[in-house]
This record gives structure tokens, sequence and C-alpha cells, in this order.
């Protein structure tokens, strides 16, 4: 992953740190992050005040910006590479079809979005550049899970607790036909900034999509299933699967995607493990939150 | 016969394994499917041998080596220098090589007679290759990388070079290595041919993404479909008894 980043960087400016600016401080969302925020006395825009190493007194006076822009471009096929390495863990380790499973999302060219670096202001690149050099940052879908047959099965056996374990299979099984599978994962330190739009425009395209003639019955999603990331401390007495991290703090739970910790907030969520189910309804809801949450300060 | 396999769903073989005429290297950790596929395609004829390179599963990247020797990076720990010593045929050198560059198996690409090195290895480690590995060294680049060991995977038969190179660097390298080349790729268009795959004589082992045409051309390329291994072996059995004598 961090080569790709140096990749990118060697067309900006060089620059002594690796990254993307940071035009505000980054939101704590949870009060863990909060606390770690407001106790730096270091101006919260240096770069520095993100690293844990040791810094030297004179990089720590210099903020180095580097501008990127970013651009949303539907999945293509020639994206496979970039979207397999985003996705690679998705799953934990278990071995699964994973080059299917991103060839499915390259395919649904209507309804999804990869971001990347978007130089075409720069350079006058052909088209046959840009895939070697433009990976992606990030990407979003949502799939009907009645296409993709494996990821029950695996959410199921990750289940640990009856109860939710039935309810999460009918969702999986017997109202396969209206839920969504919403894939989202981008780069560890890709800037907040984008992720907003990115919903955006997923739920756009969704709404958009039902309209469309032909893919209207696939598109109708009542609900819509993720699997995530979060680290949870090992104090409190939950059963998680194998995919929590051992950090030990106050709050029990760290979300990896700020997000992840909105969509924990709506209503008609069954939180297993790490998938969650949402229903559609509240989708205007999380889209303001997201918005919110951005400005405020 | 070239097969396809995948390391935990990682398509980059030739990162986690090592493959000679004489040997191949396999590294820990990984699903059992990963190592039946080797020891089933190489059990009878060249020992199978699980290890790791530094603490790391990372060996294909690590070591460089061919049926006459195997050199290691500084890195190795002893207990793996000592397992490796016994665990591979007698007539193979096992040295660890005192290096800058650790990353030998990005930075020397070898088959049994020639290898290429990086521009910037260092003299010492350009006669321990000559030495250890028996073969003639040249220091080149491909297609403009100087990381050759990851850029192009050749055996005695054939070897697969980076798409972009030119065909006048095609045809040099090809005089230098004495064996056909080809400009190719691996793994469903990427470009690093050597963590993609690797090859011996008589077999090639290939990520999983790779596809039909990637796979046909490596075949006719490195001669992989009438090729017999137990011929291979026992000539170069018969060669390492002659020099007991």
């Amino acid at each position: 992953m961090v080569t790709l980043l140096r990749k990118h960087m060697n067309h900006q400016r060089p620059s002594k740190r690796h990254g993307v600016p940071i035009l505000r401080p980054f939101l704590g969302f949870s009060s863990f992050a909060r606390t770690i925020l407001f106790s730096r006395s270091a101006p919260a825009y240096s770069l520095s005040a993100f690293t844990k190493s040791p810094v030297d007194e004179v990089e720590e006076q210099e903020v180095d910006m580097v501008h990127a822009d970013f651009g949303f471009f539907d999945p293509k096929l020639g994206d496979f590479s970039g979207v397999k390495l985003l996705l690679h863990n998705y799953l934990d380790n278990k071995p699964w079809d994973l080059s299917g499973f991103v060839d499915l999302i390259l395919e649904q060219t209507t309804d999804g979005t990869v971001v990347k670096l978007d130089e075409q202001d720069e350079v006058g690149h052909t088209d046959d550049d840009d895939d070697d050099d433009a990976g992606p940052f990030g990407v979003i879908t949502a799939l009907n899970l009645q296409r993709y047959q494996e990821l029950p099965e695996f959410l199921l056996e990750a289940c640990t607790e009856e109860t939710t374990k039935k309810k999460l299979k009918t969702y999986l099984e017997r109202q396969a036909g209206d839920v969504g599978l919403l894939v989202s994962q981008r780069f560890v330190n890709c800037p907040y900034q984008l992720v907003p739009p990115l919903y955006d425009a997923l739920f756009d395209e969704i709404s958009w999509a039902t309209e469309d003639e032909e893919l209207r019955d696939s598109f109708c999603f009542k609900y819509y299933v993720l699997v995530t990331r979060i680290f949870e401390s090992k104090t409190i007495n939950q059963s998680k699967a194998n995919l929590k991290g051992d950090d030990d703090f106050s709050d029990s739970i760290i979300y990896t995607k700020p997000e992840d910790e909105i969509f924990r907030e709506m209503k008609n969520y069954k939180e297993k493990g790490l998938a969650m189910v949402i229903d559609a309804s509240e989708v205007s809801k999380i889209r303001e939150k997201l918005n919110c949450l951005l400005t405020e300060c | 016969m070239a097969t396809r396999v995948q390391f935990e769903n990682n398509c980059e073989v030739g990162v986690f394994s090592k493959l000679t005429n004489a040997y191949c290297l396999v590294a820990i950790g990984g699903s059992e499917s990963f190592y039946s596929v080797f020891e089933s395609e190489l059990a009878d004829v060249i020992p199978v041998v699980k290890t790791s390179i530094a603490g790391t599963r990372i060996i294909g990247r690590l070591c460089a080596g061919n049926k006459n020797g195997l050199l290691l990076p500084h890195t190795t720990t002893d207990q793996e220098l000592q397992h490796l010593r016994n665990s591979l045929p007698d007539g193979v050198v096992v040295q660890r090589i005192d290096e800058r560059l650790s990353a030998l198996g990005n930075c020397i690409a070898c088959n049994d007679h020639v290898a290429l090195t990086h521009p910037d290895l260092d003299r010492e480690t350009e006669e321990l290759i000559a030495d250890v590995l028996g073969v003639e060294v040249f220091r080149q680049t491909i297609a403009g990388n100087i990381l050759v060991g990851s850029y192009c995977a050749f055996s005695n038969k054939g070897g697969l070079v980076h798409p972009h190179t030119s065909i006048e660097d095609l045809d040099e390298l090809s005089t230098l290595l004495q064996v056909p080349l080809v400009a190719g790729t691996v793994n469903r268009g990427s470009e690093v041919i050597a963590s993609g795959m690797t090859v011996n004589d008589w077999t090639a082992f290939c990520g999983s993404d790779t596809t039909a045409t990637e796979l046909s051309v490596i075949e006719s390329v490195f001669k992989l479909r009438d090729a017999q291994p137990n011929i291979i072996v026992d000539e170069m059995r018969k060669s390492l008894i002659d020099s007991y004598v």
C-alpha cells in the first residue's frame, strides 16, 4: 500500500511527508480520538500531530501541504488489480473467490464508484498510462445479495450468538432479493472529505437505477448489509468473532471507518460481529449526518 | 505443465516460493492447499522445503538460487540457515551473504548457467554469485528497471520479461542468456513477472488470476508441454556423483 502512495506523490511536488492535505483536523468520531486531538499542543494542521514517532524540531515547523485532486470514476475492468488490493482482507484470510467478487463489482458500471487521483488536467496522458499510474484509492458499491452466494455463508460462520444469527439468516436467505451488500473500502489515510460525497453518489446512483427499466428489480433495496472492521476493548464481554483488535481504551469500540458509527446509530440495526443491517429508509438521514459530521468543529 | 495456485487469496506465488531444478522452497503459514499443489507436482522428483527467511514469508524475493547453490541475505537467522543446509540436497551450497541490497530475489535473476544482477550490487557479491551458483554474471536492466530479479523469470529453456521491454533489449538479453525470451505479463496484466510466477525446467506455478492466454504463452516459451522431469533430474544426479569421484 505504501508503495502505491509514493508513486502518486511523485507526480506532485516532492515533499518530505507522504500524505494529502488535511485542511481541517481529522474529526474524532470516538471520544478516544477526540482526547488524542485535544491533548496535542502542536497545531493540528501539522501532519506530525498524526504520527507517533519523534519528529525533528525543524520538520515540525514546516507544514508540507501536497495538493491532490481526487476524481470519482465508474468502475471499469481495468481497475481489477487495484480494487482487488483494496478488498484483499474483506473476509479475513479465508480462501474465497475474491477475483470473482471483484469482477462482479467491476461489471456493475452504473452503480458504484472508484476513487482515483484526477490527473487529466495536469499532463496529457493516454488512457493506457492512467490504468498503471492511477490506482484506485477507494471503492464503494452496492451489490444485490442474491447474485453472490458465498458471502452469506461466511457471515453466518463468523456469527457466534444464536439469536442474532437467526435474524441475520432471515435477511441473508429469505429476503436476499431485497438486501444490498454495501462494500466500501479505502486506503487507511484517505482524507475524510471524500466520504460524504462518495456515499451521496452511491445512494443517488441506486435511486437512479431503480428508475431505469432494466435494472429496476435488482436495485430496490430494503436493507443494506455491511461488513467492516472495528477495534473492541478486551475488557468488554461481548462475543465478537475473529475480527477484533486488541486496543484497550475506555471506549468499548473504535471504528476504523467513522461512518460505521453513524450506521450503528440508525434504529433498525442488528450488529453482529462486524455485519450490520440497516434499513434503506434511513438512507437520507445517514447522508445528512455524514455531511454534518464533516462540517462540525 | 503450468499450474495455477494461490497463497491465502494472494496470487503472487513467486513471492512465497522459490523453485529450482534441484529443490523447491515454500513459505510457512499458508493453507494446506498451497503445499499440496507443490507436493503433488514435485514430491517424487525434488525436495519441497518449508521455511522462513529472516522470520518472514516473502522467501521468494529474499533469496536467489539454482541447482548449484542458494544465496541468502544477511538477515537470515542461524536456525533458518541450519534448517536449509539440512533439508537441501548435499550438492547445493547454501551461503549467507553480506550485501546491502538484502532482497536478493529482486536483485538477481538466474538459471543454471547465467545470472542477471542489479547494476548496484557489490563486487564481492558478484564474485560470490559466480562462485556459489556457478554462473556467468551480467549487470543489466530490464525495460529501464534495475530490479532485474522482479521483472523477469527465466529457466534453462526460456524466459519471460517485463511487457514494456523493447525489441532491441529483448535481442540483447536473449544473446546474453542464450535462451528464447518473450515479453509478457502474468496474473491478468501484472508486470512484475517474477513475483507472479515461479518456474524451473519442467514445471511452472502461476497465480490463479493468470489468464489462459498468459498461461499458454508461459507454457510455450518455457517449453513445458512435453517436459519430462525424470530425465532432467537423472542427468543432474549423474553429474553430482561424478564430482565426488
